[in-house]
């Protein structure tokens, strides 16, 4: 699965590169997290319902991303970050847990 | 055109989609988990097959698509290699900065200890170079005033009183120290025991090795009871030099008696001790901020009056 490899190589660059995060952007670092996982699930259950689509998988990883980063921004201008970044995680969560269930039976037909 | 009723109906809540009404977002939510994006690609390539007839050789180049989902996944790896060091590297920042303030405070205390027994050894030094500058009368009447008001060691027999927090009740569920502690000293404790001893005829009290005088204070600042801003920590010992009944006097006080239901009620300790040989420190010196001693020595009494009572 190249993917796979893509995501491995993924994780050896920032071991390898270090990189720093500027502040600016450091709210929204857990937020983008959370949507990243949300888009692996949703595509390692499309993959397994064998629907899994490249152009769908990439526009959704980052609609989520900045989807999420708006909203949370729009949060902080308004002074209701914490709650907004809250249903965020919610709202994710629940996908990545309906997402992981479909894996889940795909892997052990139950 | 009369508007729809129906929108709320349970039943068809969450159903299918018909009418333009979506079902509600939350049942959507935990239906649908997945994008229906992949179902509706799926479906699309499904009719470009049929369409074309033939099934199209499986792609095996690298295509755009493709080529974006790898840079997709390297990001995704990239991001979350990228929070997880974020978050490691913050969490020693933290543990820094309050290891940094504990140190701080250390130092601190270190060189407060260091002042004072500075000052107390000055002190000492100028006791004595009085004492060699004055005769024998005037120097035992200071030293008797000394005694009197805390200022100067005493020795002599007495009472120990020891008191000490209960041990922490334990929440059963989490296993941390639950919130509501009962069984802690408080400064209103302490103040008790002291006033008490006072009560019984002590002449000079001591707390921990603080002893008391007039201006002392025993508070509490948060989880921690000060003492002539001195911080204490438990289990408190306030030692008290007077008369051979104190002892008696006191465990029959009242104060006595409600601590002794304290340790019924919440298990702290509470014992009372007579001891012999008694040493208590002088307490440091208080400063005159506003009151200025006079020139002229003042008429006093010619005799010195055996320090008794007068509190």
């Amino acid at each position: 699965m190249i993917a796979v490899l893509a995501l491995a190589l993924g994780v050896v660059l920032g071991v390898v590169l270090d990189p720093s995060v500027p502040v600016g952007l450091q709210p929204y670092l857990p937020i983008a997290v959370v949507a990243a996982l949300d888009a692996v699930f949703g595509g390692i259950r499309a993959k397994l319902d064998g629907i899994f689509d490249d152009k769908q998988f990439v526009v959704s990883f980052i609609s989520n991303v900045l989807v999420a980063a708006l909203i949370v921004y729009l949060g902080d201008q308004l002074g209701v970050g914490g709650q907004l970044s809250t249903g965020v995680v919610v709202v994710l969560g629940v996908r990545i847990f309906g997402n992981v269930a479909g894996i889940r039976r795909h892997l052990f037909r139950a | 055109m009369l508007p729809t009723v129906d929108a709320g109906d349970p039943v068809r809540r969450g159903g299918e989609r018909r009418g333009g009404f979506m079902p509600d977002l939350l049942t959507e939510l935990f239906q649908n988990p997945l994008e229906p994006g992949y179902a509706d690609a799926a479906r699309r390539r499904a009719e470009r097959a049929a369409r074309a007839d033939h099934a199209e050789p499986p792609r095996r180049t690298l295509s755009l698509p493709r080529l974006l989902t790898l840079l997709v996944s390297a990001g995704i790896g990239f991001l979350l290699v990228v929070a997880y060091q974020h978050v490691i590297a913050d969490e020693p920042a933290r543990t820094r900065a309050r290891d940094g303030l504990i140190d701080q405070i250390n130092d601190r205390r270190a060189t407060t200890d260091a002042l004072r027994r500075r000052a107390d050894q000055l002190r000492d030094q100028v006791t004595r170079q009085r004492d060699a500058a004055l005769d024998d009368r005037a120097a035992a009447r200071l030293r008797d005033l000394e005694a009197t008001t805390g200022l100067g060691r005493v020795t002599g027999d007495g009472v120990v009183v020891r008191i000490g927090d209960a041990p922490r009740p334990v929440d059963a569920v989490t296993g941390q120290g639950s919130g509501n502690d009962l069984g802690r000293v408080l400064d209103r404790d302490l103040q008790q025991i002291a006033n008490a001893l006072w009560r019984a005829g002590a002449e000079a009290i001591a707390i921990n090795g603080q002893r008391l005088i007039s201006t002392s204070t025993i508070r509490a600042a948060g989880d921690a009871i000060l003492v002539d801003f001195r911080p204490l920590t438990g289990p408190y010992e306030v030692s008290a030099i007077g008369p051979d009944d104190m002892e008696k006097r006191f465990v029959s006080s009242s104060t006595a008696r409600t601590f002794r239901q304290l340790v019924d009620a919440f298990g702290m300790s509470f014992e009372v001790h007579k001891r012999d040989d008694l040493s208590l420190p002088a307490a440091s010196e208080p400063q005159l901020r506003y009151a200025r001693p006079l020139r002229s020595p003042s008429p006093s009494p010619t005799t010195v009056t055996p320090t008794e009572g007068g509190r």
